[in-house]
């Protein structure tokens, strides 16, 4: 592999690096001994994802068998509740519901104004038959 | 812990140096530096190795700073008084003005810490981009807009010192 080239660094970068060195910082023993003390009083955070990997596998069981024991009971419970059979009403004769009409009429009496008509009928059309007949002269 | 507090070591002054840039006084860039390796340490967990440690560190060192100015994130610039400005208070004595200073006085607070990212802590671009929490363009766009005032700036005092001398 051939050596990587390095870009030569031109003057504001190098002025910009030589100035940063010049920025003379020293941390004071006072600062030291303050952010040692901060840092063996801090306790790191534990990450949740780590923690809830940590969880026993006892604990995966438990939680399991406690909702399939909970999910049984509320459908053993609704089961109880509802009857084996539905509910019927006794059966109730249909007479007793509605009181039928008396079927026993005369035909007769029913057909009798219809035939009457047909009558009147027939007769008007003969005398409108003979009227016609004595207009044209037959 | 000891491990912590070794890697600690090794980035705390750095760390120092960049929070120098970003608070109104000496005691909150140390107040601030520890409020950091605290919240490292308590949430070492969510640290994701894919990330440089340095840069992580970076993120909750400006969170951390931007809390301390407050909801409205007040510039820097408008915090700090000129006469107890930390950051003036530690620079060595140079012939020429610190460019760093002028920097801050030039850019706004991200593009400030972006380019102090680059070019002080040598930091690649994506680095850059996780620990401002911006995008690879945004970093690059403002990388390069930084470069071009401070380019000027150092431009205009070549001539200026020419002009005098």
């Amino acid at each position: 592999m051939p050596p990587r080239k390095v870009k030569p660094m031109d003057k504001l970068s190098k002025r910009l690096r030589d100035d940063a060195a010049c920025i003379d910082v020293a941390i004071s023993e006072e600062l030291d001994h303050r952010i040692e003390a901060s840092l063996r009083a801090a306790t790191p955070e534990t990450d949740p994802g780590r923690a809830r990997a940590a969880r026993p596998a006892l604990f995966w069981w438990a939680s399991t068998i406690t909702g399939v024991a909970a999910a049984a009971a509320v459908i053993a419970l609704l089961n109880w509740q509802v009857p084996d059979e539905p509910v019927r009403p006794p059966p109730v004769p249909i007479a007793e519901l509605a009181p039928l009409p008396d079927l026993n009429v005369e035909a007769a009496m029913l057909t009798a104004p219809l035939q009457q008509e047909l009558e009147d009928l027939q007769s008007d059309f003969k005398k409108a038959e003979e009227k016609v007949r004595r207009d044209i002269g037959l | 812990m000891d491990a912590f507090t070794d890697l600690a070591r090794h980035h705390r002054e750095r760390l120092l140096r960049f929070l120098l840039t970003r608070c109104a006084s000496f005691a909150d860039a140390e107040d601030v530096l520890q409020d950091t390796l605290i919240a490292a340490y308590r949430y070492i967990h969510s640290y994701d190795p894919r990330w440089r440690f340095s840069t992580w560190l970076y993120r909750i060192a400006i969170r951390n700073a931007a809390k301390l100015r407050g909801p409205d994130h007040v510039q820097i610039g408008d915090l700090r008084d000129e006469d107890n400005d930390p950051l003036q208070k530690c620079i060595a004595w140079s012939e020429s003005e610190n460019l760093w200073v002028n920097a801050r006085r030039l850019l706004n607070d991200e593009v400030f810490a972006a380019m102090w990212l680059r070019y002080a802590e040598d930091m690649s671009v994506k680095d850059i981009s996780q620990a401002l929490d911006r995008s690879v363009s945004w970093t690059k766009v403002n990388l390069m807009r930084g470069r071009r005032v401070l380019d000027a700036e150092l431009n205009d005092a070549a001539t200026k010192s020419e002009a005098y001398g």
